[in-house]
């Protein structure tokens, strides 16, 4: 006896995070890619990003994914924890997702001034980005990833 | 790049929370991934085809701006009416939403010069909403600053 898949299911199964990237802001290069299973529920991943990053005046988080599902009302709610306190939160409404497709989402961050920057060796470790993935309520996926600053 | 939007952004002189929205539209290969990218200092020799939308923010002192690019493949395109709402800036369609078209591409040979294209969609007609044809090359990075300085102002003027 099986019961007919939920459509909720079949948004899980037909969701996937393929690559999350962090950039320098003013010269577009890349300065920490990831592509494994970034989605994994429950784990953690760690990005090794380098220092210099923290002298950037701006700096872009970018994520991209695909859907099997047509999603009527995406969005995502990111948070940016220091030693578990929430920093920075950033709450993103796509709206509506093209079934079968593949999209990108980019946001860009100007830096704190310098003076207010806590040092490489404080932020290594104590800095994780959450990304929540919504359709309306239904969470659809989670990323994790802890920032060591190399 | 982003220098210049969050600058820009300061000068729209949008009220706090207040969000800007851009969306880009073309048929698919005309360049419109190309032309964030390019304006964005970011590598565009692996450009391929948007399956979906590329979505760029900009937060500023509360000020929001939003760039969407959606695909231009023809089987995307049923789905281009899903992203109009609240739209500030539309490069192809929409009421009273200011229109840029950008004539990519200049860096080629065969390629329709702004004038020429202005006379083949008949721009001179638009009168319900301001628009503006900018020759450019993305893959030179040439032009495109000139658009999107007219968005800003444009932009600018709507607010008022």
């Amino acid at each position: 006896f099986q019961t007919m898949p939920s459509k909720s299911d079949d948004i899980l199964k037909g969701f996937k995070l393929n690559w999350m990237n962090l950039r320098d802001g003013e010269s577009g290069k890349i300065m920490w890619q990831g592509s494994e299973d970034l989605s994994l529920p429950d784990s953690e991943h760690e990005a090794r990003v380098p220092k210099r990053i923290l002298k950037c005046k701006s700096v872009s988080r970018e994520l991209n994914f695909t859907s099997q599902e047509q999603m009527e009302n995406f969005r995502l709610e990111q948070k940016i924890y220091f030693k578990g306190t929430v920093i920075e939160e950033w709450n993103f409404e796509f709206g509506f997702v093209i079934p079968g497709s593949t999209n990108t989402w980019q946001s860009i961050i100007e830096a704190a001034p310098e003076s207010q920057m806590m040092s490489a060796s404080a932020l290594s470790g104590n800095v994780l980005i959450e990304t929540l993935f919504f359709d309306e309520d239904l969470l659809v996926s989670k990323s994790r990833v802890r920032v060591f600053y190399v | 790049f982003f220098q210049g939007l969050l600058s820009l952004l300061r000068n729209l002189k949008a009220k706090p929370e207040q969000e800007v929205r851009i969306l880009t539209l073309g048929l698919d290969n005309a360049g419109k991934t190309t032309i964030l990218k390019a304006l964005a200092s970011e590598d565009i020799s692996h450009i391929t085809p948007t399956q979906g939308f590329n979505i760029k923010s900009v937060q500023s002192q509360g000020f929001k701006l939003n760039v969407w690019d959606i695909g231009g493949q023809r089987k995307i395109r049923p789905y281009w009416k899903n992203y109009f709402d609240n739209t500030d800036v539309l490069e192809e369609k929409l009421s009273g939403v200011p229109v840029l078209i950008f004539a990519n591409k200049q860096d080629l040979m065969g390629a329709s010069r702004a004038d020429e294209i202005s006379k083949g969609l008949n721009l001179v007609s638009i009168r319900d909403r301001p628009w503006q044809i900018q020759g450019c090359s993305a893959l030179k990075g040439e032009g495109i600053q000139q658009g999107l300085e007219w968005v800003m102002n444009s932009v600018n003027k709507r607010k008022k």
